[in-house]
């Protein structure tokens, strides 16, 4: 018989003692979650019912977009692509306080607004921005930390799979009004984060922006920007005008920063295994943490632990605003060591029907609960755009995680704003007429 | 032994670069075929997906036997040698269980279970394009043995406190 | 949300896996059943249902109820085909008048008793075949209403040779695609439009930005009830007996509330702005000939296609 304890107990405790002794972050969800399994299955039909979900966890056509970021975002680097486009961002914005902080930030949210997906952002854009942040002298745990913390923005402002997700396990509820609904939690999320920064940058005047360029330093930035600008139009260009899709665009993105590397000869034809290699290394350590943390999720699923939670926290009270505090606090939690796609399957046929009950908009709910998980995909210790931020900026975990506590304080600020100011979410979709 | 890793490790870097540039190649491939060919492939997806399966389970096995995968060993590192030691130790053993246990055994499982079981674009059998975990289970259990042997070695040097590194790294 | 069975009463919980909502036609059928069964047997046998694709997507939860995991799921017909390629037979275009003559001749043992016996070997005991709707072309472009409509528009199928090369033989431009990623490519163009049913195209929004849906009629693609054979063999002959007649019963049960769903999904999408329309299915049905006579080759294959078209109204 499932014993629902023990099998939380196992899956707490062994992350924690795990972490404790130093294993990989991969390995302290994989085994507990196996282990779990062995419990309720016993260890043969455990073990391959293991196997089956790990490989399940990888084997996704979106994940796709994560290597192929990962390496566009490499061969960039390598090619002067990167310093050309970032140069010209920077007459743009650059005189802000942390003006490469800030590119970085802007970045992602359009970035991100186009592939939909965090740890896909946190690659590209990070690896582009962190090996210039550094040069210049800027903290690269807190230029990580404010890279992961902006990866997610894409995730609410459409296209999002993410949201898209959603709907179908809300049982049909509206993309378009869905996508409507995202667009000012994602743009608040991304002010969020140029906040944090701008606080941060005053408290370190070394940080201070650039004066005021000429025109012709400007125009003279653009032309030398125009063949890299070349790749935004192709890539993010292509997704828009209905040539690829985002995972189609990252591998377009690889082929067009390649081509015009051997144009400006700065990159060999021999250094391409090293770079491909690079960028293997990268994302097999981030789909290995999404491919195990599959199994916990199924586990979970098996176990039917999210229904059993929910009966337990939701008997005692029937204020509304508790309900959804509680719902907050468990999805806060349980997206952690989640993926977003598990974690909404999961909860929003448990939790959906209750939030309806107390009168909360389906379209309202999608959006808290995506904000909300998008707020766990990059929390410790298991995100995997956290280990993606850390690993292309070259920071260790532990500082990155430091710099990211003000980030969560302010976000999980505007999600309370979100969650009980509805219009943010509903004022756009009811003014195209979507509700 | 240390030639012998080495020249495993170099044999799986060329893999995983081969199979990788196959995956950039079979994408690519799928948005020609589709714009300029106006004949979709039927297979593209299919074999891009478990492309990258192959790509990230061999590139895991050789991350961890670079010691790359990620850790947060803050607590670890303010320990005395010989409890570093242990808990390094320790810590390789969970990992060496879990690629024996689930990766080797239970995939090993999955594969004979999926043997003839077709796909339905690809021509390999489920089974075989199952693999993928077995094979790295296995090469994650060499290069663990290799780090707990160096481990209990004369030659462990323990964890480098962060600053230090850091530092070094500037 | 997909639980019921009777708590701590019932000795035997199967689990079943099921990839849409609870309150699909197939899930409502399987919860009906799953009451009828506890109620028949004093509360020995009863479902547990996961729903919303919790324990994985189909392809997987095959792959637990061969090792029994889970003792039931729900899937789709194409994937036995990766089992047994002569199940591919009852998944043809065009092959059947209606859905009830469709249920007819897919829980007919003497049609199709061999076909289902022949994935026995891989650990996969067929129970039932449900009723999985009829597929329709829908598009952002216009109405399809013959095969020249359909000219190079880009229409999203199964990942298949066989789904490619009937969407060509239709007209148009077959280009399977994950199923998820099929609503960005519809608003953005990379795609023209899909083809499904009525209940998938509203649920997953298609309606949005395709509001073309004609009535092609091209796919009637059967749903199975599998089950590991070992929790078959489990049950005594009694039970046995009582599940198949209850088996029985939820597939017209399930029909008749599958064609409720279908008016009121028709409904809801044509709310979002949805035009359906018909469309010269004779037409069509011509068009895709060619597949049927390249597909139907067996012996096996011969004998239940011959079977379904001499059981047509
Ligand atoms: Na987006
Ligand atoms: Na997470």
């Amino acid at each position: 018989m499932i014993d629902p304890l023990a099998i939380t107990l196992v899956l707490v405790g062994g992350l924690i003692v795990l972490l404790a002794v130093g294993a990989p972050v991969s390995i302290s969800i994989a085994l507990p979650s196996a282990v779990a399994m062995f419990m309720i299955l016993g260890v043969d039909n455990g073990a391959i019912t293991s196997a089956q979900q790990m490989f399940r966890g990888a084997n996704s056509f979106a994940l796709l977009a994560i290597p192929f970021f990962v390496l566009a975002g490499v061969i960039m680097n390598n090619g002067g692509i990167a310093e050309r486009l970032i140069n010209f961002a920077r007459v743009l914005v650059g005189r802000t306080p942390a003006p490469l902080t800030q590119t970085n930030v802007i970045a992602n949210a359009i970035f991100g607004s186009v592939s939909g997906s965090a740890v896909a952002t946190a690659a590209a854009v990070g690896s582009t921005m962190a090996p210039m942040q550094r040069r210049e002298g800027y903290d690269r745990a807190f230029s990580a930390a404010a890279n992961v913390a902006s990866a997610p923005t894409g995730m609410l402002i459409p296209p999002s799979n993410t949201l898209i997700i959603y709907s179908l396990a809300a049982g049909g509820t509206s993309v378009g009004a869905l996508f409507m609904a995202g667009y000012l939690p994602g743009i608040l999320w991304a002010i969020a984060c140029a906040a944090v920064v701008w606080v941060y940058a005053r408290k370190h005047p070394e940080l201070k922006g650039d004066p005021r360029p000429s025109f012709g330093v400007i125009f003279s930035t653009f032309v030398k920007a125009l063949p890299s600008l070349g790749l935004i139009v192709v890539a993010i260009g292509g997704i828009v005008a209905g040539f690829f899709t985002p995972t189609e665009g990252a591998a377009i993105a690889v082929v067009y920063s390649l081509l015009l590397s051997f144009a400006y000869r700065s990159i060999h034809v021999r250094e391409l295994p090293r770079i491909l290699y690079d960028a293997c290394r990268t994302s097999s350590i981030v789909i290995f943490l999404i491919a195990v943390s599959g199994i916990m999720g199924y586990v979970m699923a098996y176990a039917r632990l999210p229904q059993l939670i929910a009966d337990a926290l939701f008997g005692w009270t029937d204020s509304k605003v508790v309900v959804l505090l509680i719902m907050m606090a468990i999805l806060l939690v349980i997206g952690i060591p989640l993926d977003p796609t598990p974690a909404i399957l999961i909860f929003v046929p448990i939790f959906l029907p209750i939030a309806i009950s107390y009168g909360v908009d389906p379209v309202h709910f999608g959006i808290m609960m995506v904000f909300n998980l998008s707020i766990a995909v990059i929390s410790p210790p298991s995100a995997p755009v956290l280990f993606v931020g850390a690993q292309v900026s070259e920071a260790r975990l532990e500082p990155v995680i430091r710099h990211l506590m003000p980030f969560f304080i302010v976000l999980i600020g505007v999600l309370f704003i979100v969650v009980f100011v509805p219009e943010i979410s509903l004022w756009l979709p009811q003014l195209l007429g979507l509700l | 032994m240390t030639a012998i890793l080495n020249g495993l490790s170099r044999v799986l870097h060329a893999i995983c670069v081969a199979l990788f540039a196959a995956l950039v190649l079979l994408v690519v491939w799928q948005v020609f075929t589709r714009l300029v060919l106006n004949d979709p492939s039927p297979w593209t997806e299919e074999a891009a997906r478990f492309t990258f399966v192959w790509v990230s389970l061999i590139g895991i096995a050789i991350a961890t036997g670079e010691k790359a995968d990620v850790v947060m060993d803050f607590l670890v590192e303010k320990l005395p040698r010989s409890l570093q030691r242990v808990a390094d130790i320790i810590a390789y053993l969970c990992t060496l269980t879990f690629a024996l246990v689930v990766m080797v055994f239970g995939g090993l499982h999955q594969v004979t279970l999926a043997w003839t079981q077709t796909n339905p674009v690809l021509p390999f059998t489920q089974g075989q394009l199952y693999l993928a975990l077995p094979i790295s289970g296995f090469l994650l259990s060499l290069f663990l043995i290799v780090h707990i042997v160096g481990a209990l070695s004369r030659a462990y040097v323990g964890h480098i406190p962060q600053e230090d590194e850091e530092a070094a790294s500037l | 949300a997909g639980g019921n069975g009777n708590g701590g009463e019932a000795k035997h919980v199967l689990r079943v896996a099921f990839n849409q909502d609870i309150n699909h036609p197939q899930a409502q059928a399987l919860t009906e059943l799953s009451d009828k069964l506890s109620a028949a047997t004093d509360g020995q046998y009863s479902l547990q249902l996961y729903t919303d694709e919790t324990l994985g997507d189909q392809a997987s939860t095959i792959e637990q109820v061969q090792s029994g995991t889970i003792d039931l799921s729900v899937v789709a017909g194409s994937l036995l085909e990766n089992f047994e390629p002569d199940f591919a037979v009852v998944n043809l275009p065009y092959v059947y008048d209606s859905p009830e003559q469709q249920m007819k001749v897919l829980n007919d043992p003497q049609i199709m008793g061999d076909l289902y016996d022949a994935v026995l070997d891989d650990n996969i005991k067929v129970l039932t075949a449900y009723h999985g709707g009829v597929r329709n072309v829908y598009s952002s472009k216009g109405p399809v209403k013959e095969p020249a409509d359909l000219k190079s528009q880009k229409i999203r199928v199964i990942g298949s040779d066989t789904n490619v090369e009937m969407m060509k033989l239709m007209g148009g431009i077959g280009t399977p695609m994950a199923q998820g990623e099929v609503y960005t490519a519809i608003q953005s163009g990379v795609l023209d439009g899909a083809e499904n049913n009525e209940l998938i195209y509203s649920t997953l929004s298609h309606d949005e930005i395709a509001p073309y849906y004609s009535y092609t009629k091209h796919l009637m693609m059967p749903d199975y009830l599998i089950a590991s054979p070992k929790v078959w063999d489990g049950m005594d002959k009694e039970t046995q007996e009582t599940f198949t007649k209850l088996l029985s019963e939820s597939v017209d049960t399930e029909l008749d509330l599958f064609a409720k769903a279908v008016d009121k999904a028709k409904a809801e999408s044509e709310k979002a702005g949805a035009k359906f329309n018909d469309a010269d299915v004779d037409a069509f049905r011509e068009a895709t000939k060619p597949l049927i006579d390249s597909k139907v080759t067996t012996d096996r294959t011969k004998a239940i296609y011959d079977a379904i078209q001499k059981s047509r109204g």
